[in-house]
């Protein structure tokens, strides 16, 4: 497979990156290896952005490219047969914190490999990740936070969840910019991913697991 | 604590709000804020300036906050640091980490921004210039409003010090631009003024010669 995909995106070509995403639809490639490209895209973008190549903008535009790659892919994963949904995981960036690229780029990988998933949205209180508990019934709970200060959000989260009796029916994996292992103790999650991969590895190791 | 023997080192962006309460004889030292693109390289520059500083000084000042984690792993040879208790400047501003949380409450969704940040050139309505530059005023504005969807308030945070006519027109233009609501809000020289004249109360977390600054210090 031609990596013309991943440089277009890298390189901030909006038009040829789409086109490319056309092209390799009408050749029947996978969404999900599709979708492996534009997560390699956006790696780059986040180094170029770290190393100062690349500022705001360009993080802007990447985080469109996406938005509008997924509305191309979504479909076409609505109409390949389905097999059984490998599980249910719910995700929503904790109360205070409203960043969501990382978060959204998270939801949709869970999405492309076959996972059902409730994505809360941004700024989402305790009180409205268990109800959806209760509802949606999930396996695995993912929190996402980018703020320092969002991990107080987090660990309320996680306690809420306690508190409520809900904590031995999900699992809780957390992640989101400098969210690391000390990180994860302090929030009393399961585990934490540093990209959307490492969130679908576990997800695809607690669902089976169960 | 002598301030001779006393070294405070803090971002370009809360300098100008603690030299006001400098003790005459205290070393300044100012940090670039465009080193917080990337914590890794804030934290290795932190602690160059911390290397260069300690065998002049015997405590040493970080005009900083947890800052992405930034802080973290930073450690003084044998001298003590001393850090405010907050996530990032916007609590500085504001006086304290409660105002903050206060603050959070209120409006998750708002843009922060202060005199320092708006003459910084570098807040992200500044980068929207870049994107019209590029891709035109509509597609511009497009993108940026997409970026900020969740945001429902620009807040300019008023430390009372300053002439901030120019920031509030400013301010107000960029609010009515993206449709967002502007508000001033009181902010507070409390956390400046103690960080070089203490007391270092609970509000700062004070690290002994040597030992290694922790997230859990600030938690
Ligand atoms: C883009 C951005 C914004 C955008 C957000 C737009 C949006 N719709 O999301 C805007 C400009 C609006 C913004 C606002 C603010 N921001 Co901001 N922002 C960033 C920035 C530059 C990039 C974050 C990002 O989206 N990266 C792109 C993603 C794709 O990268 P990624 O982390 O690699 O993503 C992967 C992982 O995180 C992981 N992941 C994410 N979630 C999860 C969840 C699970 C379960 C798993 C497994 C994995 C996972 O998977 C992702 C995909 O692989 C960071 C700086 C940085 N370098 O990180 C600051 C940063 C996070 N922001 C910061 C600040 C201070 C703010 C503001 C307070 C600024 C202000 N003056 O008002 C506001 C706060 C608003 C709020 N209440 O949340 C600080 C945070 C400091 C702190 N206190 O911790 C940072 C670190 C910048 C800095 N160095 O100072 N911000």
């Amino acid at each position: 497979m031609s990596k013309k995909l991943v440089k277009a995106i890298a390189d901030m070509q909006e038009e040829s990156a789409l086109k490319q995403v056309n092209q390799m639809m009408a050749d029947k490639v996978e969404p999900a290896v599709i979708m492996d490209d534009a997560m390699e895209a956006m790696e780059i973008v986040g180094q170029r952005f770290e190393d100062g190549t690349y500022f705001l903008p360009e993080l802007m535009l990447a985080g469109e490219m996406m938005n509008q790659i997924t509305e191309q892919v979504k479909p076409e994963m609505a109409k390949t047969p389905v097999t059984e949904p490998k599980g249910k995981i719910l995700i929503g960036t904790v109360a205070g914190d409203i960043h969501d690229i990382g978060k959204n780029i998270v939801s949709f990988m869970l999405e492309v490999n076959r996972f059902e998933v409730l994505d809360l949205g941004v700024d989402v209180p305790p009180d409205k990740f268990l109800e959806a508990i209760r509802e949606f019934k999930p396996q695995v709970v993912a929190l996402s936070g980018f703020l320092t200060l969002a991990f107080d959000a987090m660990k309320e989260t996680i306690e809420a969840i306690q508190g409520a009796g809900l904590r031995d029916e999900v699992k809780i994996m957390i992640g989101g910019g400098q969210v690391n292992e000390e990180i994860n103790k302090y929030a009393g999650a399961d585990a934490y991913g540093k990209d959307a991969m490492a969130g679908v590895t576990l997800a695809k190791k607690w669902i089976v697991a169960k | 604590m002598s301030a001779e023997r006393t070294k405070i080192i803090a971002c370009s962006l809360v300098i100008e709000e603690i030299v006001p309460y400098l003790p005459s004889g205290m070393d300044c030292q100012t940090l670039d804020s465009e080193l917080h693109v990337n914590t890794d390289v804030l934290r290795r520059s932190l602690q160059e300036a911390i290397d260069a500083s300690t065998s002049s000084a015997e405590i040493i000042l970080l005009g900083y906050g947890l800052c992405s984690q930034a802080v973290v792993g930073l450690q003084a040879n044998g001298c003590t640091l001393v850090i405010p208790k907050v996530d990032d400047c916007i609590a500085l501003f504001l006086g304290s980490e409660e105002a903050y949380k206060a603050q959070f409450k209120v409006a998750p969704g708002t843009y922060y921004l202060t005199k320092s940040w708006i003459e910084s050139g570098r807040s992200i309505f500044d980068e929207y210039n870049i994107l019209v530059d590029r891709y035109g005023e509509s597609r511009a504005l497009s993108l940026m409003r997409n970026f900020l969807k969740h945001y429902t308030r620009l807040a300019l945070i008023n430390t009372g010090r300053h002439e901030l006519e120019f920031c509030r027109d400013y301010c107000l233009r960029t609010a009515d631009r993206f449709g967002l609501r502007y508000e001033e809000i009181p902010g507070s020289s409390s956390l400046f003024e103690r960080i070089v004249q203490g007391p270092h109360d609970n509000d700062f977390v004070i690290v002994q010669p040597n030992e290694i600054v922790t997230f859990r210090d600030f938690k």
